[in-house]
C-alpha cells in the first residue's frame, strides 16, 4: 500500500543535528541510558551524553563524552551490554565493516571495548572469522550470548560471559548459514522467545530455534524472490522486514518495500502485507517502539529518502503517522528513551554526515 | 630565532632568483622564450544499445573541448590545459563500460584546470654528468601508464582509464633522464575529483605516490613499467580503501615514408584494500595514416568494479558511505574505426570519423551484481560518429612532464 497523505500531528519535531566527521560519517547509533554510541567508521565510536547526566547532555544538545577507534576503524554498529547477571555494564561490542562484494564476501572484526569509564573506553578484544565479517548484533543479555549477523557467514552465536579479553575464538557457540552456501548473506538478527529471526539479503527471513546459543533449523526462507532483503525488527507477534536495492534483483524493481509477516512460533512467517515507498531505493534500518506501537524505519537513495512513522494500533497493517525526509538519506534509526520522551535517532549520510535527533513522542500513541 | 629568519631573509630571496636566472639562462640562454597554444573539440553523435536498465539511446555532444598552452624559457616549462567538460557534458559522455568519480556507463566530465604544471629541466646543469634532472610541481597527470586516452586515436575512452591513469592530481615529482631511460617519480595527494570545479585536496598531497620507467631503445619505439600506491582515491577525507597499481605498456609510432604507423600494447592491474579487490586489463590498440585516410582499431578486456548505484542508473553513490561493491564484471571490447583528414596540413587539422564497438559484459566471481538484470543482455553495440578538430593539437601527448626533451619546445610531447 502506499503511504497517504499524513495527518496534522504527524511531522517529528527535528531536537538537534550532530556534525560527524566525514570518514566515511555515520553508520549506527546505539542508544541506552542517556548515553548515544555513534559509530562513526574511522573515527571510531564516539560516545556522547543525551541525558545520561554524566556530562550534562540532552537530546537537544548532545554532549562528547569520549570516543575510541578500535583496531582497523570501519566501525558500523554497536551494542553496549547491560550484564544482568553480574550487574555490570562494562563492555561495548562494536562491529567493523570491512571491505567485501555484497552477496557473496565480506570482512572485519567483532571488537570488544571495556566502557566501564565511559570518559576512557580501551578496546580489550575481538574475535575474527576468516573470510567473513560482521553486521547486526542482537543480545540475549540473560543468557550472555551475542547473536551477530555475519553476512556470508551467516549467523553467529558467542558466549561473552564473564571478564573477555584477547582473542574469544573460544567463545563461539554455533554459527548457522540459514539459505546454505552461495544463498547466504544475514543483515540482521533478533532473538524473541526461543526463536532468532534471521533476515538474510538473499534467502530472505527465516525462524531459527535458538537455545542457548544453538542453532535449530526453523521455518522460512526463500520468500522475498523478487528484491533483496535488508534490516528486520519483530514486535506484537508480527516481523518488519526492509528490502535493498542499491542492485536489482529484478529488473526495475528497487529495495521500495517494507514487508508484514506474521509469526507464530513453530511455523515459517507468512506475508499479509507491505508497505511500498516512493522515491527510495533501499529500506535501510526498520525498529518498533518499546511499547510496540510505532514503527519506524529509515531509507535512502532517492527524493523520498528519510525517516517513516507508521502507527501500529493493527500491527498486521500499519497505517501512516508521519515522516521527515533528508535529502542525502538515512542510513539507521533507532529510537531512544529519554526524560519520558521517545526520539528518533538517525545517522545522515554524506555529504555533511550528521546525527540527528528528532522528537517522536506525539507520534508513539 | 626571529630575527635570525629576517635576517637570512634576503640571502633566501637572492638564492631563489638566482636559480630561477640559472634555469632561465646558460646553457640554454641563446633560447628565447616559446609558446605554444593549441586547442581541440569533437563534436560526436552516439548511439548505444543496451543501455542500464534496457533499451537504446542516442545522445550528440561536444566532448574534449579543450585549450592548452605550453610555454617555455630556459630550461623552465609551463603547461597549462583548459577542459570545459563541465559545460559540455555535465552528465557525462555516454560510454558503456566506462566508470569513475561517481559515473557508470558514462565517462566522466575532466576538471576545468586539467593541467598546470611548472616544470624545470636539467637543473644540475654539468653537475650530475651525463643524467639530467627534472622537477616538476603543480596539478596535473601522475607519472603512471600510457598516454591519457584523450591523446590517443579513438575517440571512445577505454574501461581501464582509472586503472591506467592517474590524473588531475597535486604534485611534486622529479625526472631522471640517462640517454634512452628516463625514471619519473612523484608523489600526490590520491583523492579523485568529484566534480570539475573541485581542486585537489592540498593536505593529501604526499599520501601517495607514483613512478614510471620509460625505455627508448629505438626511434619512435617506447616501453614503461609503472608503480603506484593510491590513498583513498575514491573517499575524499581519506577513510576509503588504498589501491596498489601496476601499469606496463610498449608503444610504437612511426613513418615508413607512405604510412605513419602507431601501436600500443598496455596491460594494467590494480589492486584494493589489500586485495579484496583486483580489477586486471589487457588492450591493444593501433593506427596507420595513409594520406587522409586512417582507419584504427582496439581489442581491450578490462575488469572493473560494480558500485551502488543511485535513481540514476548512469550515476553511482557520492560520496561513498563504505568500502563494499557489488561486484566484478569484465568488458571485452573490440573498437573500430576510420578518420578522414579534410586537411592533412597546417595547423588546423579536422577530421571527420566513425566508431563501432562491439562489447561483451561478463561477472567475474560473485557478489549481487548481474549484466544481465542490468542491460537485458550480455552484450552491447555502440556505434559513434562525429568531427575532431584540432588546432595545433595534433600528436599532443599528455603528462610528460619530467621529460627533459620538454624545453626544447614540445620535443617529445608531440607524437602522432
Amino acid at each position: 500500500m502506499a503511504a497517504p497523505p499524513p495527518p496534522g500531528d504527524s511531522t517529528p519535531a527535528l531536537v538537534a543535528t550532530v556534525n560527524i566527521p566525514p570518514y566515511y560519517g555515520i553508520h549506527d547509533t546505539y542508544v541506552r541510558d542517556g548515553i548515544a554510541f555513534v559509530c562513526a567508521w574511522d573515527s571510531g565510536v564516539i560516545i556522547f551524553d543525551v541525558g545520561n547526566g554524566i556530562m550534562g547532555g540532552t537530546p537537544a544538545a548532545p554532549v562528547r563524552v569520549s570516543s575510541i577507534v578500535t583496531a582497523g576503524g570501519e566501525v558500523h554498529n554497536a551494542w553496549w551490554f547491560h550484564n544482568p547477571v553480574t550487574g555490570e555494564k562494562r563492555y561495548l561490542f562494536v562491529g567493523q565493516e570491512g571491505p567485501g562484494s555484497i552477496g557473496s564476501s565480506s570482512s572485519g572484526d567483532l571488537h570488544v571495548v571495556d566502557v566501564s569509564d565511559l570518559g576512557n573506553p580501551k578496546e580489550v578484544g575481538f574475535f575474527h572469522i576468516a573470510g567473513a565479517g560482521p553486521h547486526n548484533f542482537w543480545m540475549d543479555e540473560t543468557g550472555q550470548i551475542l547473536y551477530a549477523a555475519y553476512y556470508n557467514a551467516g549467523v553467529v552465536a558467542l558466549d561473552v560471559s564473564d571478564t573477555l579479553a584477547g582473542d574469544l575464538s573460544a567463545r563461539g557457540i554455533d554459527t548457522i548459514a540459514p539459505g546454505g552456501a552461495g544463498n547466504t548473506y544475514v543483515w540482521g538478527v533478533q532473538r524473541v522467545g526461543g526463536s532468532l529471526y534471521a533476515l538474510d539479503m538473499l534467502s530472505g527471513l527465516w525462524r531459527l530455534g535458538a537455545s542457548s546459543g544453538h542453532f535449530a533449523t526453523g521455518g522460512g526462507g526463500n520468500n522475498v524472490p523478487e528484491r533483496y532483503g535488508s534490516d528486520l525488527w519483530v514486535s506484537n507477534g508480527y516481523a518488519y522486514t526492509g528490502t535493498w536495492g542499491f542492485a536489482q534483483r529484478t529488473t526495475g524493481v528497487v529495495g521500495n518495500a517494507l514487508k508484514v509477516w506474521r509469526l507464530d512460533s513453530l511455523g515459517a512467517p507468512a506475508l499479509v502485507d507491505s508497505i511500498i515507498t516512493a522515491g527510495i531505493v533501499t529500506v535501510s534500518d526498520v525498529e518498533v517502539s518499546a511499547d510496540g506501537k510505532l514503527l519506524m524505519f529509515s531509507t535512502e537513495g532517492g527524493s523520498g529518502s528519510g525517516f517513516y512513522f507508521y502507527s501500529l494500533a493493527d500491527p498486521a497493517h500499519p497505517a501512516f503517522r508521519g515522516q521527515y525526509l533528508v535529502s542525502t538519506g538515512v542510513h539507521t534509526a533507532t529510537f531512544g528513551y529519554i526524560g519520558g520522551k521517545v526520539y528518533a535517532f538517525g545517522a545522515k549520510d554524506p555529504s555533511g554526515p550528521e546525527l540527528v535527533i528528532l522528537d517522536v513522542t506525539a507520534l508513539d500513541r | 630565532m626571529r630575527r635570525g629568519v629576517r635576517a637570512n631573509l634576503p640571502e633566501v630571496a637572492r638564492t631563489a632568483v638566482g636559480i630561477v636566472l640559472g634555469l632561465v639562462s646558460s646553457p640554454l640562454a641563446a633560447q628565447a622564450p616559446w609558446l605554444a597554444p593549441g586547442a581541440q573539440a569533437i563534436g560526436v553523435f552516439t548511439q548505444q544499445n543496451p543501455i542500464p536498465g534496457g533499451g537504446s539511446l542516442g545522445e550528440a555532444r561536444l566532448v574534449q573541448p579543450v585549450a592548452m598552452i605550453e610555454a617555455g624559457w630556459g630550461r623552465l616549462t609551463l603547461t597549462a590545459t583548459a577542459d570545459v567538460e563541465g559545460l559540455t557534458i555535465p552528465n557525462g559522455e555516454l560510454t558503456i563500460g566506462a566508470y569513475g568519480e561517481g559515473f557508470v556507463d558514462r565517462r566522466h566530465p575532466h576538471t576545468y584546470v586539467h593541467e598546470l604544471i611548472l616544470a624545470a629541466h636539467d637543473v644540475l646543469g654539468r653537475a650530475d654528468g651525463p643524467a639530467s634532472l627534472s622537477l616538476a610541481l603543480g596539478k596535473g597527470f601522475a607519472p603512471f601508464g600510457p598516454d591519457d586516452p584523450m591523446s590517443r586515436p579513438v575517440e571512445r575512452y577505454p574501461v581501464n582509464h582509472h586503472l591506467a591513469q592517474i590524473l588531475e592530481r597535486a604534485l611534486v615529482g622529479a625526472g631522471v633522464r640517462v640517454g634512452p631511460a628516463l625514471l619519473e617519480a612523484a608523489l600526490f595527494n590520491g583523492d579523485e575529483p568529484e566534480n570539475p570545479s573541485e581542486w585537489p585536496k592540498v593536505s593529501r598531497v604526499g599520501d601517495s605516490w607514483s613512478a614510471r620507467l620509460t625505455v627508448s631503445p629505438l626511434r619512435g619505439v617506447e616501453w614503461e613499467a609503472s608503480l603506484a600506491r593510491v590513498h583513498s582515491p575514491e573517499q575524499r577525507g581519506g577513510a576509503g580503501p588504498d589501491q596498489s597499481k601496476w601499469n606496463t605498456s610498449a608503444r610504437y609510432q612511426g613513418s615508413d615514408g607512405a604510412a605513419q604507423w602507431y601501436g600500443l600494447l598496455s596491460i594494467a592491474r590494480t589492486s584494493e584494500a589489500n586485495g579484496a579487490f583486483v580489477f586486471q586489463s589487457q588492450a591493444a590498440e593501433g593506427s596507420v595514416t595513409l594520406g587522409r585516410h586512417t582507419p584504427y582499431l582496439r581489442i581491450e578486456r578490462t575488469e572493473r568494479p560494480e558500485e551502488e548505484r543511485t535513481t540514476d542508473p548512469f550515476r553511482t553513490v557520492r560520496p561513498l558511505l563504505e568500502s563494499s561493491i557489488l561486484g566484478v564484471t569484465r568488458w571485452t571490447i573490440f573498437t573500430a574505426g576510420y578518420g578522414y583528414d579534410l586537411r592533412p596540413r597546417g595547423p588546423l587539422a579536422v577530421r571527420p570519423f566513425g566508431e563501432v564497438s562491439y562489447a561483451r559484459i561478463a561477472k567475474v566471481g560473485s557478489g549481487l551484481f548481474d549484466p544481465q538484470t542490468t542491460y537485458g543482455r550480455t552484450f552491447s553495440w555502440t556505434l559513434s560518429v562525429g568531427v575532431a578538430v584540432r588546432w595545433k593539437m595534433t600528436g599532443h601527448r599528455m603528462g610528460h612532464y619530467l621529460d627533459d626533451r620538454a624545453m626544447s619546445g614540445m620535443a617529445g610531447m608531440r607524437g602522432m
